[in-house]
């Protein structure tokens, strides 16, 4: 039986060294789809890295089982969702809404939602402009987000299968991924589009009207929740058409074993902001919150993977133990990095992630269990972070700077995107109580040394 | 403290002008003011939405509201900026972005409620009758100039016409009537994309010295003409601006490629003008496909309303105007 050392962030090499001492019983007993046959993912990093996963060289991570699991797991999901594909599943795109659609997907018997939006992530883990060259030769334009990559995963057919449907969520959103979203239907993908009311503030001059609030506190005009019912009730209805059933309960079911992952999540992540010593990697926590949006194609193995996730971190919590050392700065993290290597490098520095808005607020909140299903994901979804202001969407850390929780924040931009491009001046007059250090994720291979001497300075300021 | 600025096709200007203030479409674009806009938001944010943030914070005791529209997503969170950065009532209106008029005939609604409590005036279906008559006046006497740009040959230019729009746009439509016709067989082209902005006129005669742009789909020039209100009443209102030809914004975006693939074969252009402004993902994403779909050459010419590359750009539409003018 395999035996977590002392917790510490290391390199492939390592990993490699260390992954000799995991018992054969061990990795076969983790699999997707509980398919004892194809469905094993634990294998050492490196494994990822021969397939083209470069960065992996660079990168250091978590050296307990459940981080190897995650990785395993994680990159595993090009081959999962061809697998499935083989297997007879039917593979859902949903694009966009980052985290209500896969819900009602996962309703359906053998359905298997994912993000194709994830693909942003590929250039930067794969050290190569390949996909973001493709989008270019595509059309779109070079001074747009990096989630263009999934564009040309779109056309290279390889990252993953056709998806047998498609939803396309757009209003309140950013421009750059709706316009991808449009090229992509114009490739001769079929998409259904969604959407999304903008959450207007209610203000001091506004004439009343019935309004509700979020779990996160934020207020919206009550309407707007009728309008995403009806959305996500054409969602209910063309996965009917798709699959020939439909049964409520099961969305309900749906509902449920999301909530399991978000409750896990919000306490992995509690457990991890909170201790005194930093129990876990800012870059494997990236992961997991993202995992909230569709359980990175089998939720019942993320569910198993965040369980084990949380015992390790909760034991470390509780030993004292941890990855970084007890001084480590406590920053925020506002705007995931396209590029996963700047939280490594942010750590090695001397910060600590205590606080994220990674634009995932929706994916975050617990879904009422307790009210009719559709108005219950509208209800949710109205949490979401980008479809308002940027004050609500910085309000959760404003709070947590002024408790004294926070000395510092760091925003990721990415060029051309246009929430970036409008928020950070914003955020920054927001969290004016606290240094904020603002930088643009550099094309892949592209962080320099001046880059990281903006970090160590900002660090070393804020010591 | 007598205008009321909006910044969407969506808007209906008979509503805004139904307050007694006076409606001014927010189309400001100047390298000057973008550069102050910078304070607010980053470099690479669109210049007019840049412009448009400093023009506003300027000049913010001429505005006694703003009104904002889920149009593109720069655009709607320039009125969150405004909302912190002055006193100004914001109002942000839900405009179309899919096929489903339920979001905006509510949000008409809504609107329409919050003006009267913002004026403490109630709009009278006799209110709301002169309003739509009056505007119904202006866009037919400017369809009746458009006619004229679109004639064989044409005879007024985009320049000119431009002036007039830029009046419509200000809420401050005079008699005023083009006095100078000035035929010409220059090749004639259609103009899309970005929004032409009021101090984007020069970019125009630019154009025009060598070129007759007979058509356009851009916000700053005819998109109000595609509005027709049939019926007096908030419901026309909210019919007739729902069915203009939609926004490239709106998605599936093919009745907007359907709209003027069937104006360029109308008008009988032979060419097409793409003007797009720095990071305007919404027209900037549409390049390739314009290029291929509408069967003419295009020039695509790209702007942050600075002055620099003005030299070149006389050259590349001079070689577009040659290799049109070979091709006729």
């Amino acid at each position: 039986m395999y035996q977590d050392l002392t917790p510490e962030k290391i390199g492939l090499k390592e990993w490699s060294k260390q992954f000799r001492m995991v018992g054969d019983s061990e990795i076969k007993e983790f699999k997707y789809y509980n398919n004892d046959e194809w469905g094993i993912y634990l294998s050492p990093p490196a494994t990822f890295m021969v397939y083209g996963t470069r960065q992996l060289k660079k990168l250091k991570f978590d050296n307990s089982l459940a981080a190897l699991r995650l990785w395993g797991f994680t990159f595993n999901e090009s081959e999962r969702l061809f697998r499935a594909r083989q297997s007879g599943k039917r593979i859902i795109a949903a694009m966009g809404d980052l985290g209500t659609v896969p819900v009602i997907a996962m309703a359906f018997p053998d359905c298997i939602p994912f993000y194709p939006d994830c693909t942003w992530w590929t250039p930067f883990f794969n050290e190569s402009t390949v996909l973001l060259d493709k989008a270019s030769e595509l059309g779109t334009p070079e001074a747009s987000c990096f989630v263009r990559s999934t564009l040309a995963a779109f056309h290279k057919m390889a990252y993953f299968p056709k998806p047998d449907i498609m939803f396309a969520s757009t209003g309140a959103s950013c421009d750059d991924y709706s316009c991808i979203m449009q090229m992509a239907e114009e490739m001769g993908y079929e998409l259904n589009w969604l959407e999304i009311p903008f959450r207007r503030q209610h203000r001091s001059f506004h004439m009343s009207e019935e309004h509700a609030v979020t779990d996160s506190g934020f207020k919206y005009p009550k309407r707007f929740e009728t309008y995403l019912v009806n959305e996500y009730k054409r969602v209910w209805r063309k996965m009917e058409a798709l699959t020939g059933t439909g049964d409520l309960k099961k969305l309900n079911a749906s509902i449920e074993k999301n909530n399991r992952v978000r409750r896990l999540v919000n306490d992995i992540k509690d457990l991890t902001q909170t201790a005194d010593v930093a129990p876990f990697p800012a870059l494997e926590m990236m992961v997991i919150e993202f995992g909230n949006l569709y359980g990175y194609a089998d939720i019942d193995e993320w569910l198993d993977i965040l369980k084990m996730i949380k015992d390790t971190v909760a034991d470390r919590v509780e030993k004292g133990i941890g990855i970084l050392p007890s001084d480590a700065v406590p920053l925020a993290w506002v705007t995931p990095t396209a590029d996963p290597l700047l939280l490594n490098i942010v750590e090695d520095l001397g910060g600590r992630v205590v606080a994220t808005e990674y634009v995932i607020n929706q994916a975050l909140t617990i879904i009422e269990e307790d009210i009719e299903p559709f108005q219950a994901l509208a209800r949710s979804f109205m949490n979401a972070s980008l479809i308002g202001s940027t004050e609500e969407r910085v309000r959760q850390i404003a709070g947590s700077v002024d408790s004294g929780k926070i000395a510092g924040v760091i925003i990721t931009n990415m060029l051309g995107c246009s929430h970036c491009a409008m928020e950070t001046r914003l955020i920054e007059e927001k969290l004016k109580n606290v240094p904020v250090l603002a930088i643009d994720v550099p094309a892949p291979l592209g962080i320099t040394e001046q880059l990281k001497t903006r970090i160590t300075a900002f660090i070393e300021m804020l010591r | 403290m007598n205008l009321i600025g909006y910044a969407c096709s969506y808007i209906p200007v008979e509503i805004l002008s139904a307050t007694g203030l006076n409606p001014y479409r927010l189309l400001h674009g100047d390298i000057d003011l973008s550069k102050k806009g910078e304070r607010f938001v980053r470099v690479d944010a669109c210049p007019m939405v840049k412009s448009n943030l400093a023009y506003v914070i300027e000049n913010q005791e001429k505005f006694a509201a703003l009104i904002g529209s889920t149009g593109c997503d720069m655009s709607r969170r320039m009125f969150d900026i405004l909302s912190e950065h002055t006193k100004i009532p914001v109002y942000v209106v839900n405009v179309p972005r899919t096929d489903n008029p339920a979001i905006y005939n509510d949000e008409i609604d809504w609107f329409v409620k919050q003006l009267e409590h913002f004026t403490h005036r109630k709009f009278f279906d006799e209110t709301v009758k002169n309003e739509i008559s009056k505007w119904e006046a202006m866009r037919t006497k400017l369809r009746c100039t458009d006619k004229k740009r679109a004639d064989h040959p044409s005879l007024i230019s985009t320049a000119d016409f431009h002036k007039l729009m830029t009046s419509y746009h200000k809420g401050a439509l005079t008699d005023e009537i083009i006095q100078n016709q000035d035929p010409t067989d220059k090749p004639r082209v259609y103009l899309l994309g970005s929004a032409i902005t009021y101090e984007a006129n020069h970019i125009l005669q630019l154009i025009e010295e060598k070129l007759r742009i007979v058509g356009d789909f851009n916000c700053g020039l005819s998109r109000p003409l595609g509005i027709s209100i049939q019926e007096q009443s908030i419901d026309g209102i909210k019919k007739a601006y729902y069915d203009q030809p939609p926004c490239v914004y709106k998605r599936p975006h093919q009745r907007y490629y359907d709209f003027i693939r069937g104006e360029t074969i109308r008008l009988g252009c032979v060419g097409i003008i793409a003007w797009t402004l720095d990071y305007c993902d919404v027209h900037e994403f549409e390049l390739q496909k314009i290029e291929n779909v509408f069967n003419l050459p295009v020039l695509r010419i790209r702007s942050d309303f600075s002055f620099q590359g003005l030299s070149q750009l006389k050259t590349r539409i001079e070689a577009f105007a040659e290799m049109l003018c070979t091709r006729i």
